[in-house]
C-alpha cells in the first residue's frame, strides 16, 4: 500500500514540472527536475531498491535526453538535435573511471577476502597492541578502520566481528567492555571509509562529480585531506567507548597466530596488491591517475588466475550501479542548467560561504543517519558544485572542498541501525542496544560536524590541490 | 519480529515438553517453539506452516509414542521435499539398535540425545544443528547472529562481501 502511493506519488513529481512552466527553467531543465524530483523520492522511501532507481535514471536520461530519445529525434524536444547529448554519454556513466577505480578496490578486497588477507593483516597488526583492553580495543579499531578505507565498510565488519566473536565469548557476560568491542567495529568501519577514494561509495560520487567539472583528486591528495580526520575521530571515539563501556577485565588474551596463504595465487595477490596500493598512494609523486592504476588489478588478477568467476560474480556490481546512476543524474543537473536555476531560488549571497559550508555539512551528516550515504551525497553533491561554479562560495578551491567536506560528513552518519550496513550487523550481534549505538553515534554526528567544517575551513586550504 | 523458522517439539509426556520448551527458551527470540503431544498433532502444525509463511527448521521428537512412532516421522519429514531440508532430532530413552539405525539411513537423522538431557549440552545441540540449517539454506545471517554460532554465521556474510550501499 505504502509502496503503491510511493509509486505514484514519484510518477507525479516526474510529471509535475512538465506542466508547470517554471520561470528560467529550460525544457531540459523541467525533465531533468521531474528525474531529480522522482529519484530524490524513490531513493528517500525505496519503493524500489535503491540501485534500481539509480538504474532508472539513466533509462529516463536515455529516453528523455539522449541523441537517440524519441522526443529529441520527433519534436526536437526538450532540445535540438545538435545540442542533445549522445547516448554513449549517460550509459558511459556506467563505465565511469571512478567506477573503474572501485572496480578495481572491489577485486582486490574480493581477492584478499578468497585467500583471508585481511584477516592476516588483522592478526598481524593486534599483536602490536598488547594484551590491555584500552590498548585492544585502539589496535581493533585501527585495523578496522585501515581495511575499510581499502574495502567495504560492511564487508569490513562482518570479518572483524569473526575476530572479536571469540574475545566477547571469553568475556564475563556482565562485562561492559563487550558492548565497547562490539560498538567500535562499525565505529571505526564507518570512519575508515572516508579516508581513501575508494574507502566508501559516497566518495565516489563526489569524485564523480569533480571530474565532470575537469578537476581530478589525486589518491594521495584525498588522502591527505581525509586520514588526520579520521584518525581524530577514532580517537575520539575509543575515548568515549572506554569511558562508557570500560573493561573489568586486567588483560585479554588473542588468537594472533598470523596464517598467510603461500600458494601461488596468493603470493600473485600480494604482489598485484602491494604494487597497486603503493601506486595509489604515491599517485602525486608519478602523476599516473589512480583510476588507471585500478586496471593493475582488474587486468590481472582474472588473468593470473587470482579470482575466477565465481568471484567476479560476487563483487558489489549494484554498488557500482547505484553511484553511476547519482553521477549521471549530478551531470544532467549540471548540463541542462537545473541545479543553477535550483540554487537561484534562495538568496545565498546574504549568508556567506562558511554558513552555506556548514549548512551541506549539517545535512549531509542528518540525511546520512537516515538514508544511504551514496544517496545522501548524490542529492547534495550537484547542488553544492553548482554554487561553486555560480559564485557564491568564492574561489574553486572552495567547490572541491565543499563537494569533499559533504562525502566526508556522512560517513559521520552512524547514530542507527538503519544508518550503515556495519550499525545493522552490530545491533544484530545483541551485544549493542539501539540508545548505547545512538549515544556514540549522536556524539560522532556533532563531532563530525565540527571536525569537517575546522578541516574545509583551516586545515585544507593549506595544503597544495 | 516475525519468527519465519519453527521448531518443533514432538513428545507424548507433558512433563517433557515443557522442560524442552523451558530449556529452549532463549531461541524464542528468533524462532517460534511449536509443540505436539503426538505426530497426528505435528503433522497439523507443520501442515499449516506454508500458508503462514513459515518453514520448518528443526523436528526434535520422542521415539516411543502411541500411534506412529518419532522414527517413523523422521522418516516422513525425510521424503517430503518441503521439510527435508529440516534438522532431525531424537530426544529419546526408548529407540532401539534397529530404530536408530532406521533414523539414520532413512530419517536423515542429524542428532541423537538421550534422555535425561542437560539443558546446556541441549541448548549447545540445537544451536549447532540450528547454525548449520541458516548456513546449509544461506539464509541472511543476520537475525541469528545474536542467538546461534556468531563466529560462523559471521563468517558466512563476510563470503557473501556485499558493499557499501
Amino acid at each position: 500500500m505504502r509502496r503503491t502511493i510511493v509509486l505514484i506519488s514519484g510518477l507525479l513529481l516526474f510529471l509535475l514540472p512538465q506542466f508547470l512552466a517554471f520561470e528560467g527553467l529550460s525544457p531540459a531543465g523541467a525533465i531533468t527536475l521531474g528525474m531529480f524530483l522522482c529519484a530524490g523520492l524513490f531513493w528517500i522511501f525505496e519503493p524500489i531498491p535503491i540501485y534500481a532507481t539509480s538504474l532508472l535514471v539513466i533509462g529516463g536520461q536515455l529516453l528523455f535526453l539522449s541523441k537517440d530519445a524519441p522526443l529529441v529525434v520527433a519534436r526536437e524536444f526538450p532540445y535540438a538535435v545538435a545540442q542533445a547529448p549522445t547516448a554513449n554519454s549517460f550509459m558511459g556513466t556506467l563505465a565511469h573511471p571512478i567506477l573503474i577505480l572501485f572496480l578495481g578496490g572491489f577485486m582486490l578486497a574480493e581477492a584478499a577476502s578468497k585467500y583471508s588477507v585481511e584477516k592476516g593483516l588483522t592478526r598481524l597488526m593486534l599483536a602490536h597492541f598488547g594484551t590491555k583492553p584500552a590498548y585492544v580495543l585502539l589496535g581493533l579499531m585501527l585495523a578496522t578502520a585501515l581495511l575499510s578505507a581499502f574495502m567495504s565498510n560492511t564487508a569490513t565488519t562482518a570479518m572483524m566481528i569473526t575476530v572479536i566473536a571469540p574475545i566477547i565469548a571469553v568475556l564475563k557476560p556482565e562485562d561492559r567492555f563487550r558492548t565497547a568491542l562490539a560498538l567500535s567495529i562499525p565505529t571505526a568501519a564507518n570512519l575508515g571509509g572516508m579516508a581513501t577514494p575508494i574507502g566508501t561509495p559516497p566518495n565516489a560520487v563526489a569524485l564523480g562529480a569533480l571530474a565532470s567539472k575537469g578537476y581530478n583528486i589525486p589518491f594521495s591528495t584525498w588522502m591527505a585531506l581525509a586520514v588526520p580526520l579520521t584518525l581524530v575521530a577514532l580517537a575520539l571515539a575509543w575515548w568515549l567507548l572506554l569511558k562508557l563501556f570500560p573493561s573489568k577485565e586486567a588483560k585479554i588474551e588473542l588468537d594472533l597466530q598470523g596464517r598467510f596463504e603461500r600458494s601461488r595465487p596468493a603470493i600473485l595477490l600480494y604482489a598485484v596488491g602491494g604494487l597497486t596500493v603503493v601506486l595509489w598512494l604515491t599517485e602525486a609523486l608519478h602523476g599516473v591517475p589512480s583510476t588507471l592504476t585500478a586496471f593493475i588489478p582488474i587486468a590481472l588478477l582474472p588473468a593470473l588466475g587470482v579470482i575466477g568467476k565465481k568471484e567476479i560474480r560476487n563483487l558489489s556490481w549494484e554498488v557500482l550501479w547505484l553511484v553511476g546512476g547519482g553521477i549521471s543524474l549530478g551531470n544532467s543537473l549540471q548540463n541542462t542548467g537545473l541545479a543553477t536555476w535550483m540554487i537561484n531560488l534562495v538568496e545565498w549571497g546574504s549568508l556567506g560561504p562558511v554558513a552555506v559550508l556548514t549548512g551541506f555539512i549539517l545535512l549531509s551528516i542528518i540525511f546520512a543517519n537516515f538514508l544511504s550515504h551514496t544517496v545522501t551525497t548524490a542529492l547534495l553533491v550537484p547542488i553544492a558544485i553548482s554554487l561553486g561554479t555560480s559564485g557564491v562560495l568564492g574561489d574553486a578551491g572552495s567547490m572541491i572542498f565543499i563537494a569533499i567536506a559533504i562525502a566526508i560528513a556522512s560517513s559521520f552518519g552512524m547514530s542507527l541501525p538503519i544508518s550503515t550496513p556495519p550499525n545493522a550487523i552490530a545491533i544484530a550481534t545483541g551485544l549493542v542496544t539501539t540508545p548505547q549505538m545512538a549515544r556514540i553515534g549522536i556524539f560522532m554526528a556533532v563531532a563530525g560536524l565540527i571536525l569537517t567544517l575546522l578541516a574545509a575551513l583551516f586545515f585544507w586550504p593549506l595544503l597544495p590541490l | 519480529m516475525k519468527a519465519s523458522l519453527v521448531l518443533l517439539c514432538v513428545d507424548d509426556e507433558p512433563g517433557v515438553l515443557d522442560a524442552v520448551v523451558r530449556d529452549l527458551a532463549p531461541f524464542e527470540n528468533a524462532f517460534l517453539i511449536e509443540t505436539a503431544s503426538s505426530v497426528d498433532e505435528a503433522r497439523a502444525i507443520v501442515a499449516a506452516l506454508p500458508a503462514q509463511g513459515r518453514a520448518l527448521a528443526l523436528a526434535l521428537c520422542d521415539h516411543l509414542m502411541p500411534g506412529v512412532t518419532g522414527t517413523d516421522y523422521l522418516i516422513a519429514l525425510n521424503q517430503d521435499p518441503l521439510t527435508r531440508p529440516a534438522r532431525k532430532l531424537l530426544l529419546t530413552a526408548q529407540a532401539g539398535h534397529d530404530d536408530t539405525i532406521r533414523a539414520l539411513n532413512q530419517g536423515g537423522l542429524h542428532h541423537y540425545i538421550s534422555k535425561p538431557w542437560q539443558p546446556d549440552a541441549l541448548r549447545a545441540v540445537i544451536r549447532e544443528q540450528l547454525t548449520r540449517y541458516v548456513l546449509e539454506r544461506q539464509l541472511d545471517p543476520l537475525p541469528y547472529l545474536a542467538i546461534l554460532d556468531t563466529a560462523r554465521l559471521a563468517e558466512a556474510l563476510r563470503s557473501r562481501n556485499f558493499g557499501d550501499a
